[in-house]
């Protein structure tokens, strides 16, 4: 068995000059394969006599075995270099791929919408350039009133319409109120109105342009614990569970009996004073929400909503404020919101 | 609005034991919010007295007064175990009666009131003092712990009967009323006048005004008296002056002269005529304890329509069912006793209970309706003492268009966010110079008619101006800019709203074809598989030969172009702008979730890179010609291209048996033998 023996050496030398498993794989092809080394002496056994072939047959088998033993250590030879002592520095960094962002008002826009909508409120939109009328009048704010102040307001420049007034810029989402009773014309209403705003102020804290959304809910026996109860659920969702609402009396014309909401602060976790001094966010443990009530009945009938038998709550916030208010955000100034600079907007 | 009292100026009216961050804390939740409490300190640094900052809502004009914000507490302190009872109740004990009968007056005074309308109670009356001495140091400091200056005791003591009751009052110098003539009228535009802080106005006209018969204007009713009538050091006559004022004509004329006086503040809200009487009664007392004058005039009251009491019936059941739960019949009572409202009460059926609640003349501003009378009820009880409910369930249907262009939009955002894009919001209202500066005509849109600036004087009819500007801005912080944004356009219409379009905008400052290649990705993503960019030239924005359609099934949905060079050069640009605008509505129809599944080919797929030169037809078109040449061909890749040549790769397959290779070089000679 002169070629057995040059096989193993051969065997050995090939397996040297192996490095890889490609390679590996070649080598077990060319001894082991359908018409590798081992199996060309195999097929030369027919030749032989029965006893010459039990013998030399025997032989093989023990040629075979060797050549598998061979290519075996070297596999495990192979494996134990790929997987324990092949070296890289895991710290470099990954290969880049591009990171986009959204405006954090996308991602509250968002999220506030799938908090209501788990409460079965229906996401709407109306516009922006909004008649006078639904702006004011419709929401029980007659022109003159002093209401109005609270809602400095951009006009267009347009011919007025001699039933709806003049075209605005709506200063508040509410006008969302008077379309959606329109729209539905019998309750029960459960809608959420998320929509750019837009008032004259324009300084180092206000912004002309800011987004609010609107919370309108009206059906038979509405009352107040139904708006207090959804308010709580919102904060819950949006803020964290730990944290509390609280609604003080308010006035506003559109809603009686009206309310302003406070949430408990992150920051001195309602209690007012962090350690022994002064909470520097808040108000005594409290910040401010926004604006809420019942739907004021004057309201109810601008909307074509029988106010004998309906009632509703509905509420106004600001999306960036309460974006600003959520724990880590750490943006204080709505401005830079607006700014439209790629190293603050790429944060998000 | 915010008035200042003081916690011990409170304990004049009321008793109680709730320490003043006490009162702020249960005074908030049920009534007026007190902002902040400061304590006052003494000479010896100890704590004697404290300063209450509170915040008055609108309505609540009644309340902004030492007395005032005492009738709350008596009515909520209560509610929290605390004790409180009010001292006094001004009205009942200072009335015109109560004034002391007094020497013969020896001064007529003149009243003529021109128009009823403007002027529901006017009292006055004169005295003689001996000079307008040295106000008393309580209230001296009283008044400067409520932001007041102190200057006399004759003005201090006009000042003091508004932070105590709630009604403005003024002092003239009577002498100085030349005819004693008070000509109470609506002045004419035009008509000029100084009021005593040295101010001068010239009239806007329909203001409330006095003029002393010799054409002198001597007041700017309810908002500030005249420099020419005022006290000084050397007056000996006064003339003390309380009114009302139709507060629609005060608000005109404060917010018009810019004049935005405290007396103003309270006027413009309303005030309660009843309310008159007992400040002057209680003015004339403290004249009498201070300055001992006699009185030189009679006392003027005119009031021709006196202000009657509301009564609003509501049930128990009423209350009950907008508060959310049941409140004792007593309880309800109680409240609106505590609060100055005349309660009577009667059972109606074996479970509702009816009550007649009269307000008092000091609300009937407020409360006039049933809701009224529930806020009263509800928030003395407390808000926090309500539960918390969820409104009962029940299904609403999103109209459908709307859940389609909303669903889009997140898509949309989302999509282009993880591939790398960067969103932008920005301001509807655009400069006309940025507008100007890329030739779009301002007249086609709509403009703000009261703006603050002239950057944002314009409602943008177009994504884009915004979108170059944003590129603009940020030149040169980063490699390549990647932007987009997802907002409203505002399409102007004749005569009606104009129409408020959905649109997306994309801005890179890399090639038009990563433009293009976004918009390929998005559409891809939006399950859309028929579209085309076809090749245009005819918006003067974009260069001539860098500008394209997009078309879905052949609908026209946006389009992409490089920024022309002009406006490059006209906004001195340093690169070179790519940008798409897209009407998202248009592509939210057009929109699905996944493309139809198409079945893997069994058989081999045979690739073939070629190189080529394109000559004077489009890719676009090339490619059209290639599918229709071969039946085999399958797919085709680009691959780049080197000065005219084109790299592709074809894939070639069928989906019944295996092709070979001659088969392939044929389907390829064929291709290139068209082409060529």
């Amino acid at each position: 068995m002169k070629s057995a023996d040059n096989m193993l050496l051969n065997l050995k030398n090939d397996l040297l000059n192996t490095t890889n498993f490609v390679q590996l794989g070649e080598v077990e092809v060319r001894y082991l394969g359908r018409n590798g080394q081992v199996n060309d002496l195999m097929k030369k056994l027919k030749d032989l006599s029965v006893i010459e072939r039990s013998e030399q047959g025997k032989k093989l088998n023990q040629l075979k075995a060797n050549v598998e033993t061979l290519i075996n250590e070297k596999r495990k030879e192979l494996t134990h270099k790929e997987d324990f002592e092949k070296k890289i520095d895991i710290t470099l960094p990954g290969v880049k791929i591009p990171k986009g962002s959204l405006h954090l008002v996308s991602y509250a826009i968002e999220e506030i919408e799938k908090i209501f909508k788990k409460l079965g409120f229906i996401r709407m939109s109306y516009p922006e350039v909004e008649w006078e009328y639904f702006s004011f009048e419709a929401l029980n704010m007659p022109s003159n009133h002093p209401a109005r102040d609270d809602f400095e307001t951009f006009f267009i420049d347009s011919p007025k319409d001699k039933n709806f007034g003049r075209m605005v810029l709506t200063p508040h989402t509410s006008s969302g109120q008077i379309r959606e009773m329109l729209r539905v014309k019998e309750p029960p209403i459960r809608m959420i109105n998320i929509g750019k705003t837009y008032r004259p102020n324009w300084d180092a804290s206000h912004v002309p342009m800011f987004h609010q959304f609107e919370g309108l809910c009206i059906d038979e026996n509405i009352n107040i614990t139904h708006l207090k109860g959804t308010i709580d659920f919102f904060a819950k969702e949006f803020f964290g569970s730990d944290r509390e609402i609280r609604l003080r009396p308010f006035h506003f014309q559109f809603t009686e009996p009206s309310f302003e909401v406070d949430i408990t602060c992150d920051i001195c976790k309602g209690q007012g004073m962090v350690g022994d001094k002064k909470c520097r966010l808040c108000k005594q443990g409290w910040l401010e929400l926004g604006g809420t009530g019942m739907v004021h009945p004057n309201v109810l009938k601008s909307g074509g909503i029988d106010s004998q038998r309906y009632t509703g709550w509905a509420f106004g916030f600001g999306v960036e404020r309460v974006m600003m208010m959520k724990p880590g955000i750490g943006v204080s100034n709505m401005r830079v919101l607006y700014d439209s600079d790629i190293r603050i907007n790429e944060q998000f | 609005m915010n008035i200042k009292i003081t916690y011990n100026f409170l304990l004049d009216y009321l008793e109680t034991d709730a320490t003043a961050y006490e009162l702020q804390k249960f005074l908030s939740l049920c009534g007026p919010s007190i902002e902040t409490v400061e304590p006052v300190y003494d000479r010896n640094n100890k704590i004697e007295d404290y300063v209450l900052d509170i915040e008055i809502t609108s309505n609540r004009i009644d309340m902004a007064s030492v007395f005032g914000i005492a009738q709350e507490a008596a009515a909520i302190l209560p509610q929290f175990g605390k004790k409180a009872r009010l001292k006094q109740i001004p009205s009942k004990i200072y009335s015109f009666k109560t004034l002391k009968a007094e020497p013969l007056p020896n001064i007529k005074l003149n009243v003529e009131i021109k128009d009823a309308e403007l002027c529901q109670r006017f009292t006055a009356m004169g005295f003689e003092i001996d000079s307008v001495g040295q106000t008393p140091e309580l209230i001296s400091r009283r008044l400067k712990l409520c932001d007041i200056s102190s200057i006399n005791t004759v003005v201090d003591i006009s000042n003091y009967i508004m932070i105590s009751l709630g009604q403005p009052t003024h002092m003239f110098d009577l002498d100085k009323i030349a005819g004693k003539k008070l000509i109470l009228r609506k002045s004419v535009a035009g008509e000029k006048m100084t009021t005593l802080d040295g101010k001068s106005f010239t009239l806007p006209g329909e203001d409330i005004v006095i003029e002393d018969g010799d054409g002198k204007i001597i007041d700017m009713c309810g908002i500030m008296g005249a420099e020419n009538s005022a006290i000084n050091n050397d007056t000996t006559k006064i003339l003390f002056f309380v009114q009302t004022y139709n507060k629609t004509y005060i608000r005109k004329t404060s917010m018009k002269t810019g004049q935005r006086s405290v007396a103003a503040t309270y006027f413009e809200k309303g005030l309660d005529p009843n309310n008159v009487e007992t400040a002057f009664a209680y003015g004339v007392e403290l004249l009498n304890q201070h300055l001992s004058p006699s009185a030189c005039t009679e006392l003027i009251d005119i009031y021709p329509h006196k202000v009657k009491n509301e009564v609003i019936s509501i049930t128990k059941r009423q209350i009950d069912n907008i508060i959310g739960i049941p409140i004792e019949k007593e309880k309800i009572g109680k409240i609106l006793e505590d609060l100055g409202f005349i309660v009577k009460s009667s059972d109606i059926k074996l479970d509702d209970h009816l009550f007649h609640v009269t307000v008092p003349t000091s609300r009937i501003n407020d409360v006039s309706i049933k809701e009224d009378i529930i806020e009263e009820v509800a928030r003395i009880y407390g808000y926090h003492n309500l539960p918390n409910n969820l409104p009962p369930m029940t299904f609403i249907r999103q109209p459908k268009e709307l859940d389609l262009l909303l669903n889009t939009v997140s898509r949309v955002k989302s999509f282009l966010k993880h591939i790398g894009l960067n969103e932008f919001l920005q301001y509807s209202m655009i400069s006309g110079n940025l507008l100007k500066s890329l030739d779009i005509d301002i007249n086609n849109c709509l403009k703000i008619a009261n703006s603050i600036s002239t950057e944002i004087e314009y409602m943008r009819p177009s994504l884009l101006p915004s979108m170059i500007l944003a590129l603009e801005k940020n030149e040169g912080k980063k490699d390549h800019l990647n932007f987009f944004e997802v907002a409203k356009v505002y399409l102007t219409n004749k005569n009606s709203l104009p129409d408020e379009e959905f649109r997306l905008s994309l801005g890179s400052t890399e090639s038009i074809f990563k433009v293009k290649g976004v918009i390929e990705a998005l559409l891809k993503d939006l399950a859309i598989s028929n579209f085309e960019f076809k090749a245009k030239n005819n918006n003067p924005l974009f260069s001539t030969h860098q500008q394209a359609e997009i078309l879905i099934n052949g609908q026209s949905v946006g389009e992409i172009g490089k920024l022309a060079q002009k406006y490059i050069n006209n906004r001195e640009i340093k690169k070179d702008l790519f940008v798409a605008e897209i009407d998202i509505w248009k592509l939210a129809q057009k929109a699905s979730s996944v493309l139809p599944f198409a079945p893997i080919s069994p058989y081999a797929t045979v690739k073939r890179d070629i190189t080529m030169k394109l000559k004077n037809k489009s890719f676009n078109d090339f490619e059209k010609t290639c599918f229709k040449l071969s039946k085999y061909l399958n797919k085709i890749d680009y691959l780049g291209s080197f000065e005219n040549n084109i790299t592709i790769r074809l894939y070639f397959t069928s989906h019944e048996e295996n092709i070979s290779e001659t088969l392939v070089s044929n389907e390829v000679e064929k291709i290139l033998k068209k082409d060529n």
